[in-house]
């Protein structure tokens, strides 16, 4: 290599490295893009696809998100025929046995929530539940909704409720069987 | 062990011969992009044959297909090229409509293209910060997550999920557009069409992000066809293959955008820096096909009207759509019913990887990470 490359070389390499710098060196002076979780925590968008929301008292058990779902995830046992009862909005007939999904399976495709009739089964904004088995992955809405709960409380939730602001709500929220998103929650077109 | 390679094979090019090793790059490796592995017979800092191994990520996608109605499979495409789950998303509900003969409401066509191009610029931001990562720049990689994280958010708004989109659906899309979604998105592209010529400054003509990626790969046009690569591969070869031109589908011919091409700018046409910066070019005209999507996009029904248990007349069908990598190809074959009876996909980064061992023959180490970074594979979709 001659002198001249060879010193053309170095003058270049310095030049890139300072324009990169300059560009690096305008974002320490502005305002950061990331958010410290968990203390701080990004809203989601009302159409979050979460952990699914099941509301037991309108299923009438028919089966059909069983059927839309792809990978078969969805358990449903009924000891007789359920039907809404047109006054009260609510299933009656038949017990609801069992309304069971197996999270290690599911897609989060949102297919369940389409072909619902009573419109029953919605995605909520939970995305981190976690179980120290593979049994306790699949989560027996049937049985906590006896609770009055409609999505599973995470473990996480439970320790931290004190402790972080934003943490508390959420865990109120489930604790007193609300829904995530409501019809309020969505704005209107201008 | 036989490795594929061809035995005692000595290469005459290397003045001086020292003993040959096998190194097995991957399946673990960093620059591998997944689960790769490449058998390389070195000699020293000399590769004189690079082997690609596939199958660590194979999941049975062909087959799950032949048992699931048409609208469930949509979830399967997201998994395959993951970094753009809508482009799949809407290949296979191309290929589903082409044989059922649905028409899908000009509304869906604007939004899927939104969405399609969109994803398009996730994934060449993907693409464009790993690339660095491959040749020791880390900064461009949080430039371009950072980016990246605006558009999954946007994203969520539109579909609730921010990978795995299952969005684009069989006669339409699935919800439609959220409300200020549109001045959303023309509020995210003013902020990043001026990031584009930062990340040129960043990575694109740093000296020695050059030194390292031009004149190394060289494809000529001849391998390009003979290994029939598409996508950002063919044109960074300078062949203005691209089907949203060749062969428009959906709403392209009523848009305007240029099929950017390598031009050999900073060494040989077709190395790996022109790759990269073909992708460099491609994301300002998505953002250019964005703004007139914008302008142009209708009232109307967002989804056809079709039965929950869509029965598909029997036939044949193949549908090709350009994806970031390349030609990605739904084969279907149907003998009526609710399910195919036969799916077969042709994945661009599975055809580009093919040319992997002719490009790294006689290279030296350092090289490989660059030429398989330049080919920009994703091995959901090469293994499926």
């Amino acid at each position: 290599m001659d002198p001249k490359s060879y010193f053309k070389n170095i003058v270049d390499n310095v030049t890139s490295i300072a324009i990169g710098m300059k560009i690096t060196i305008k974002y320490c002076f502005q305002k950061t893009v990331t958010v410290q979780y968990p203390e701080q925590y990004l809203k989601f968008a009302p159409r979050y696809r979460g952990i699914h929301e099941f509301e037991a008292n309108r299923c009438i058990a028919c089966d059909m998100c069983a059927k839309a779902c792809p990978v078969d995830c969805i358990y449903i046992d009924k000891s007789a025929p359920r039907k809404i009862d047109k006054k009260t909005e609510k299933a009656v007939g038949g017990e609801l046995l069992r309304f069971a999904i197996d999270y290690s399976k599911c897609l989060f495709c949102a297919l369940c929530t389409e072909p619902c009739p009573t419109d029953c089964i919605h995605m909520g904004k939970l995305h981190d539940l976690s179980s120290y088995s593979r049994e306790d992955v699949v989560v027996e809405f049937a049985e906590i909704d006896k609770q009055n709960l409609r999505t599973p409380i995470p473990l996480w939730m439970e320790r931290n409720k004190e402790k972080i602001p934003w943490v508390k709500g959420e865990y109120d929220r489930i604790k007193a069987g609300k829904l995530a998103t409501t019809a309020a929650d969505i704005p209107d077109v201008k | 062990m036989q490795y594929g390679l061809a035995p005692g094979a000595l290469d005459e090019n290397i003045d001086v011969q020292s003993e040959e090793m096998l190194v097995n790059m991957g399946p673990q490796h960093p620059s591998t992009h997944g689960v790769l592995r490449v058998v390389l017979r070195t000699d020293g800092e000399m590769v004189l044959e690079a082997v690609p191994h596939l199958g660590y990520l194979h999941r049975c996608k062909e087959k799950i297909a032949e048992n699931l109605a048409y609208y469930q499979y949509i979830g399967y495409t997201d998994r395959l090229d993951y970094l753009a789950a809508m482009n799949n998303n809407h290949a296979w509900a191309m290929a589903v409509e082409k044989l059922a003969d649905i028409e899908v409401p000009l509304r869906a066509e604007y939004i899927r293209i939104i969405a399609v191009e969109l994803n398009r610029i996730a994934s060449h931001l993907v693409s464009f910060g790993t690339y660095g990562l491959d040749m020791g720049a880390f900064t461009p990689f949080l430039y371009a997550f950072r980016e990246r994280e605006y558009i999954l958010d946007l994203f969520e708004q539109l579909c609730g999920a921010r990978l795995t989109l299952s969005y684009i659906n069989v006669g339409g899309v699935t919800w439609d557009l959220p409300p200020l979604f549109l001045e959303k998105l023309t509020e995210f592209l003013d902020y990043f069409e001026p990031k584009i010529d930062e990340y040129n400054d960043l990575l694109t003509f740093n000296h020695i992000f050059v030194k390292r990626t031009a004149n190394v790969g060289v494809t000529s046009k001849e391998q390009c066809i003979r290994y029939a690569l598409s996508g950002p591969m063919i044109r960074g070869s300078g062949i203005p293959l691209d089907l949203r031109k060749d062969r428009p589908y959906s709403i392209y011919p009523n848009l305007e955008f240029d099929v950017c091409v390598g031009e050999g700018l900073k060494g040989t046409l077709g190395d790996c820096w022109d790759r990269y910066y073909v992708k460099m070019l491609e994301m300002k005209q998505c953002i250019r096909i964005l703004r007139q999507c914008i302008k142009q996009v209708p009232a109307g029904p967002f989804r056809a009207k079709l039965p929950r248990n869509m029965k598909v007349p029997p036939g044949e069908v193949y549908a090709e759509y350009e994806n970031p990598r390349g030609h990605l190809g739904f084969y279907i074959e149907s003998q009526g019913g609710a399910v195919p009876y036969r799916v077969k996909i042709r994945g661009p980064s599975f055809v580009n990887l093919a040319i992997t061992s002719e490009l790294c023959r006689n290279v030296l180490l350092a090289d490989v990470p660059a030429i398989i970074g330049s080919i920009d594979i994703v091995m959901g979709e090469v293994d499926r």
